[in-house]
């Protein structure tokens, strides 16, 4: 045992001192941190500000969009708010004001302005903020409205305007914005008869639809169209409300009027079946480990097969045989790389915690929620089980094919079989979650080569005890079974010279008696 | 130290190694000779219990298995190699912890053998930076680190340019100095002839022969050569020559058939006193230019011993 642990160490040590280990070991919490910090900063600092110049000249518009725009940036007001709260309050208390409002229902947000809009609410949080919180950075205005530029008229055909907007919008001049000059990102541009435009049903089709225009060079960020388009055709309904003798304020109640539908789940405690985020969550982070397995697995094995072939292929193993047994060689190797994988891993878990701790603390609310469902699921554990046997299954593999191959161009073709299954559970790594306990994920997980990844897809739903223990048992057998063959294989293989034997023939070693 | 009786080895129907019995003493510096192929190397492989024999036993320091006595073994194998980005000290100390040395005791021995051999100002490079004759060096460090009892070297010279040659023998002699028992296989005559008190022949397999360096010089007839511008028949018919035939000058090509022969070898019967050829030439009037009475070489009893297999080796 002195032998192999011994073997184990040097393993472990050389390839703790390779530039793969290292950035195997941080790009993995590079990622995590940056998924969530990037869409933060984005938010945050990135995403640009649209400005756009807003041409009606049925003067009857022009205030619907204002003012949705104005409710947008309400929104955004309250979304930070509600933030800020969370972030800085001393204790998790709710400030019952604030927490009424929903960011989603335009009489919610009247109601926020009315009450005194921000200023009202950070009057309420004030008293209640940890010591030292910094103050409310109100967010920015994502879409500001300029002036129409010199020159250009206004009460001209919209063509027209279109025609001479051009410029600026493909960026070749600048408009004037607080005094200084700035992109245009969109025009507004809207008839003086768009009326006639209207499409309706049972009526005959408009020869044109050109009386509301939006242009933009850019395609890709469809916000400030989606804003404007929804309030000119709320304000269009409204209008047609009226003018067909319709109460627009009851209709506006109707249109409010709905019957919510919960999703329940009755795998759930009594009384708290109701799916929220963290069920989805929950659903969805198995996937996410399966491709931490499957990406652990991949990497240690390669770290195995080169470090099996260069011994071979310098004839090291000669020595190395003259000192230890192979199996002790073998059982070295074994867990030196294990313990590479396992220090690899381990430190991804442990990243993903603290990054997922850290973020938790406010920035980001998804990130608290993965949190949780980490701390409150069988998860992490049962990627530690699935780590070690499916390593262990498939080191035995890489440590026949590393002892026969006396080169890495000849372990290739052997490699591309075994990467070719390998695919398998990342192919049915998105199909499985929808329905983890269906044909599909039963029939995989009862396939030892699977059982990691798919009972890994399956953890967090709750499979049948028979699939769980059943194939756990099976995995664990086919582990000991196949450790032992590629044990017989390693002998005979590593002093073994010249071409690699065919399978059949492995196979013959590893089971002659 | 080590004894094998009737070993035998079979890859599938070839016979490496066939029925081969012998025996070493501690202390003794023993060449294990024989042509590519003769079954050296595997015949080491089974001394180490790398491979296992068809037939027969060995043991090996008192044990049926080296692997019991690893920690009394050094090998050294014939083809070499080290890990590439390991340094110097550190691999020498890994070879030495896994044969039983402590941490500290394995990086001092490290340390001290590669200052004593000359790397010390290499012993924290890594040994892809090594030029192959300090890496074979390395490696033979690295072999003999935990002070063994017994050494078995696999072509230690191979590779090795003339003073790397001359540092692995005084490598194996100070081995020996210290009551080291060294088995080492070689092609280099030279090297096994200054080195060896005992021999092993190995050929197709057979131990051919088991003896020590002047009983392998026995095998071959001792001969005379001389240079004479006179008739040498009175020499033809002394009954302690065995055969006589014409030899090439040393300064020039070999006479032709019927050309006049003034360089000649005797081969003598075993026992034969030269001095009886030497009385007859002065007896007879037989003026000689000179006269040479000399040792067969090792490469000559090889060449004898081995016969047609010896073409390659004696290529090389």
């Amino acid at each position: 045992m002195r032998a192999a642990l011994l073997v184990a160490g040097r393993e472990y040590a050389e390839n703790a001192k390779t530039r793969g280990f290292w950035i195997g070991l941080f790009l993995f919490p590079i990622i995590i941190f940056l998924s969530i910090q990037v869409p933060i900063l984005l938010e945050q600092k990135a995403t640009p500000v649209r400005y756009f110049v807003l041409v009606d000249q049925s003067g009857s518009l022009a205030p619907t969009v204002e003012a949705a725009l104005e409710q947008s940036y309400q929104r955004q007001m309250v979304a930070g708010l509600k933030e800020y709260a969370r972030k800085n309050l001393a204790a998790p208390a709710v400030v019952a004001a604030l927490d009424e409002v929903k960011e989603g229902d335009a009489q919610s947000l009247e109601a926020f302005v009315a009450r005194g809009g921000k200023e009202f609410f950070l009057a309420q949080l004030r008293p209640r903020l940890r010591p030292g919180a910094p103050a409310f950075q109100a967010p920015r205005r994502l879409f500001q409205q300029v002036k129409l530029p010199p020159g250009i008229n206004a009460e001209g055909d919209l063509a027209s305007i279109a025609e001479e907007l051009k410029p600026y919008l493909r960026q070749d001049k600048s408009v004037a914005a607080n005094g200084s000059p700035v992109a245009l990102a969109a025009a507004i541009l809207i008839a003086r008869d768009f009326e006639n435009q209207i499409v309706r049903p049972q009526s005959q089709s408009p020869a044109t639809n050109h009386q509301f225009q939006y242009w933009s060079a850019n395609a890709s960020d469809p916000r400030l169209r989606e804003e404007v388009e929804r309030a000119v055709n709320t304000e269009i309904r409204r209008r047609e409300y009226l003018a067909r003798g319709l109460d627009a304020a009851v209709i506006g109640q109707i249109e409010h009027t709905y019957l919510a539908c919960t999703s329940l789940n009755p795998k759930k405690e009594k009384g708290r079946e109701a799916i929220g985020t963290a069920d989805v969550i929950r659903q969805w982070a198995p996937s996410g480990f399966v491709y931490l397995l499957w990406v652990a697995i991949f990497s240690v094995m390669q770290m195995l097969l080169n470090n099996t072939i260069e011994e071979k292929s310098n004839r090291i193993i000669e020595v190395l045989l003259s000192s230890v047994t192979p199996g002790e060689l073998m059982m070295g190797k074994l867990m030196g790389i294990a313990a590479i994988g396992l220090t690899m891993v381990g430190a991804w878990m442990a990243a993903l915690f603290g990054i997922l701790g850290w973020k938790s603390g406010g920035a980001s609310e998804l990130a608290g929620q993965v949190f949780v469902v980490l701390r409150t699921s069988n998860l992490v554990p049962l990627f530690g089980i699935y780590f070690l046997l499916g390593y262990l299954m498939y080191a035995a593999f890489i440590l026949s094919l590393g002892s026969v191959c006396n080169t890495l161009k000849e372990a290739q073709s052997y490699m591309a079989v075994m990467t070719l299954l390998l695919m398998v559970p990342l192919l049915t790594m998105a199909f499985i979650p929808k329905d983890p306990n269906g044909l599909l994920a039963r029939v995989l997980s009862w396939v030892p080569l699977y059982t990691p990844f798919v009972m890994m897809n399956r953890a967090t739903a709750d499979p049948p005890l028979i699939d769980l223990a059943g194939t756990l048992v099976l995995l664990l057998a086919t582990t000991l079974a196949a450790l032992y063959m590629a044990g017989r294989i390693f002998r005979i293989g590593v002093l073994r010279t010249g071409q690699p034997p065919k399978i059949v023939e492995m196979l013959k070693w590893a089971l002659r008696r | 130290m080590v004894q094998l009786r009737n070993v035998t080895k079979l890859f599938g129907n070839f016979k490496a190694v066939d029925e081969v019995s012998f025996s070493l003493a501690p202390g003794c510096i023993c060449g294990f000779l024989g042509p590519n192929g003769a079954g050296k190397t595997t015949t080491i492989r089974m001394m180490l219990d790398i491979l296992k024999p068809s037939s027969g036993a060995i043991t090996v320091l008192g044990r049926s298995s080296a692997l019991a006595v690893r920690q009394r073994l050094g090998y050294l194998p014939e083809e070499k190699g080290l890990y590439k980005k390991m340094k110097a000290w550190a691999i020498i100390a890994y070879f030495a912890r896994l044969k039983g040395m402590t941490r500290r005791g394995a990086k001092g021995r490290a340390l001290e053998l590669l200052e004593r051999y000359g790397l010390k100002d290499f012993a924290e490079q890594p040994t892809d930076a090594l030029s192959k004759g300090m890496s074979q060096k390395v490696q033979m460090l690295a072999a003999i680190a935990h002070d063994p009892e017994l050494v078995i070297l696999d072509e230690p010279f191979a590779g090795l340019d003339p003073v790397n040659q001359q540092v692995m023998e005084g490598l194996i002699r100070d081995l020996a100095r210290r009551n080291r028992t060294v088995l080492f296989s070689t092609h280099v005559m030279e090297q096994a002839e200054r080195l060896c008190e005992r021999i092993l022949l190995i050929a197709r397999g057979r131990l051919i022969f088991d003896g020590s360096m002047a009983e392998a010089k026995r095998t071959v007839p001792r001969r005379v050569r001389l240079e004479t511008e006179d008739g040498i028949g009175p020499l033809r018919d002394l009954a302690e020559v065995s055969a006589v035939r014409p030899v090439a000058p040393a300064d020039g090509p070999a006479p032709a058939p019927g050309e006049g022969c003034t360089h000649w070898e005797l081969e003598l019967r075993e026992d034969a006193d030269p001095q009886v050829v030497l009385q007859t030439c002065f007896g007879r009037r037989i003026r000689l230019k000179s006269f040479n009475q000399s040792e067969p070489s090792l490469h000559e009893v090889f060449l004898r011993l081995v016969g047609p297999e010896a073409k390659e080796v004696r290529c090389r």
